[in-house]
């Protein structure tokens, strides 16, 4: 079963906020805030969830979980439609906010207590959390006024996940922790996705979607620009490579794959490399080849390139790009020994 | 309705509740004392001529019987701020303060739906107006039994002015709350209840000392507040009905607006 499911899901808002929302109603200067999503995110999985400030992200979010009210469109949460079903997709669905608020007069234990009692399901993973996030007793009988950002971080990642969730969705999740509780963090959503629970992940740390995401949707203004498997998403991208030669340089130009060669005053080739690596390692076997460079791709560049791929729209969201789709990822063929 | 939300505003509130609670009850224990040590004097001056007759009838109430007394202290400013605490301070910031201070995306990321958290706010307020009132009541009969006035108090009709004070205090809760979960900020929820309050209070004060302005005090909701009345056995059915139908109509308002209203990421 998928665990999320949107189809043209779209939200247009008036210039100034409408306190009510009204079913087909287009007041004059509307924003479209989400225009169009339509995306699955498959049972199990880590999805990730990016776009830049104002993209529609937390638009998104918010539609999921019945805080706005779509103008169009449809959506389901483990296969509960947002709409008829959002308090029952609440009890099945832990959430942390981004910038999360907490109370705070109540100590950290008496939140969680209270917070754990309202979702009205045992909060099995506390314990589990409290001690893999390093939170003691004795921080949790103090007030959540005195926290620190990083450790009010924390609570928020225990509230959201304590009671072992179906669906988690967590908007800038390592906002204010340390790296040393990033690294456990991320060992908790390993751990979850072992366990067969899904994770919708909105972030801007791009690092960070790399390592922990198995797909991305990227959106712009409102529309979905990308969706990728992020190991097909690497694949895709320009590595970028440097070479030393003993003697004659060999002609990379017409190699597959292959673009932007440089040769510099030094005697280095700098190029760009696509694809497959094959034709460009027979392109140099017969080269005495002194250094080797070929960097990694990360999904910063493909994310960027993304971008940049991407028309310039207008405020209205009027002309952005068809999204890129990818279907799942073949196996990654070995290239090198 | 959740237990567990109304367990969070009953904790959350029980210290400022005892505080009122103590306050009022003092207040109403106070109003018998004065009553009968200085009602018989102050009468003299009044029939005297030197102070206004008008001045004597404060809202619906006076010192010259233990029933107008009491009344005055129902319309004291006093009385008004100590049950504003609850019907104006804690309905605005209940939904408006949640939000603006963020917790409500918490709170809200829970299975509960709309009209559960505001039926709940609701139940607290009104349980916590009802002891407010409750309070007020205590303070009356310990007052008069220490002044030895308790033969002219019909003690049987406390609980219709109880029920009196509800409606009128539940009403302005209820606008209170209608305003809470229209706005996004604690500030314009706080200053369109305040103003309600505060110019029905005015049109009642101002009508009931200007004769020229009687007119104006069947536009108070405080008008319908008639504890002298009340206390004489003198029920306004009409009146009473006219506050729980304004009541109903801002618990109406509430039902309608927040589960269709859209709540943006707050910024």
């Amino acid at each position: 079963m998928d665990a999320l499911v949107t189809t043209s899901l779209t939200k247009h808002y008036g210039h100034r906020e409408m306190p009510v929302h009204r079913p087909g109603h287009r007041p004059a200067g509307t924003v479209r805030a989400l225009e169009d999503l339509s995306i699955v995110v498959h049972e199990g999985e880590i999805f990730g969830f990016l776009g830049p400030n104002g993209a529609g992200k937390s638009t998104t979010i918010r539609l999921l979980l019945g805080y706005l009210h779509p103008t169009a469109g449809s959506a389901s949460v483990l296969g509960l439609d947002i709409v008829r079903d959002s308090v029952e997709i609440r009890r099945r669905v832990g959430y942390l906010p981004g910038g999360i608020a907490l109370y705070d007069s109540l100590s950290g234990e008496r939140l969680l207590d209270y917070l754990g009692e309202l979702t009205g399901r045992p909060s099995i993973r506390r314990a589990e959390l409290l001690d893999r996030l390093e939170l003691s007793s004795r921080t949790l009988r103090r007030p959540v006024r005195d926290y620190s950002r990083g450790m009010r971080q924390k609570i928020g990642i225990v509230q959201a996940l304590q009671h072992d969730p179906e669906l988690a969705v967590l908007d800038e999740p390592t906002e204010g922790l340390d790296p040393l509780m990033q690294r456990a963090f991320y060992g908790i959503l390993d751990d979850l996705r072992a366990a067969g629970r899904t994770i919708f992940f909105s972030s801007h740390i791009l690092s960070e979607v790399e390592r922990v995401c198995d797909r991305v949707a990227i959106v712009r203004r409102g529309r979905l620009v990308a969706l990728e498997d992020v190991a097909r998403l690497l694949e895709r991208r320009k590595r970028n490579v440097e070479l030393r030669v003993d003697g004659d340089p060999p002609r990379l130009e017409a190699v597959p794959g292959v673009s932007g060669v440089r040769i510099l005053p030094d005697g280095r080739i700098d190029c760009q490399l696509d694809g497959d690596v094959g034709p460009f390692l027979a392109a140099i076997a017969g080269h005495r080849v002194t250094d080797l460079t070929i960097e990694p791709a990360h999904l910063e560049e493909a994310f960027l390139e993304l971008y940049e791929d991407a028309e310039p729209d207008g405020d209205d969201g009027t002309s952005a790009p068809e999204p890129v789709v990818s279907a799942p990822a073949p196996p990654t063929p070995a290239v090198l020994p | 309705m959740s237990r567990t939300l109304f367990g969070h505003a009953w904790r959350s509130q029980r210290t400022k509740l005892l505080v009122v609670c103590v306050a009022i009850a003092a207040w109403s224990t106070f109003l018998p004392v004065i009553y009968q040590s200085f009602g018989t004097q102050m009468k003299t001056l009044i029939d005297s001529g030197v102070i206004p007759k008008q001045l004597t009838n404060f809202g619906g109430g006076d010192v010259f019987s233990l029933g107008g007394a009491i009344a005055l202290g129902y319309v004291h400013p006093i009385s008004i701020i100590l049950l504003s605490v609850f019907a104006v301070g804690f309905t605005t910031s209940a939904i408006a303060g949640e939000r603006q201070r963020g917790t409500l995306e918490v709170l809200l990321a829970r299975p509960l739906s709309r009209w559960q958290v505001y039926l709940t706010l609701l139940a607290a307020v009104l349980v916590f107006i009802g002891l407010v009132l409750a309070a007020a009541s205590i303070g009356t009969l310990i007052g008069s039994a220490v002044v030895g006035v308790l033969d002219e108090l019909a003690i049987e009709r406390l609980p219709m002015l109880w029920l009196n004070g509800m409606l009128l205090w539940g009403t302005l809760a209820a606008i209170g709350l209608a305003a809470s979960v229209s706005f996004d900020r604690l500030t314009p929820a706080l200053g369109v209840t305040m103003a309600i309050v505060v110019v029905s209070y005015f049109l009642d004060i101002l009508g009931s000392l200007w004769p020229d302005a009687a007119g104006l005090q069947r536009y108070s909701l405080f008008h319908y507040l008639t504890a002298r009345d009340v206390l004489g056995g003198t029920v306004d059915l009409p009146g009473l009905a006219l506050l729980a139908v304004v009541g109903g109509i801002a618990i109406a308002v509430a039902l309608a607006v927040f589960p269709r209203r859209d709540l943006a990421a707050p910024s």
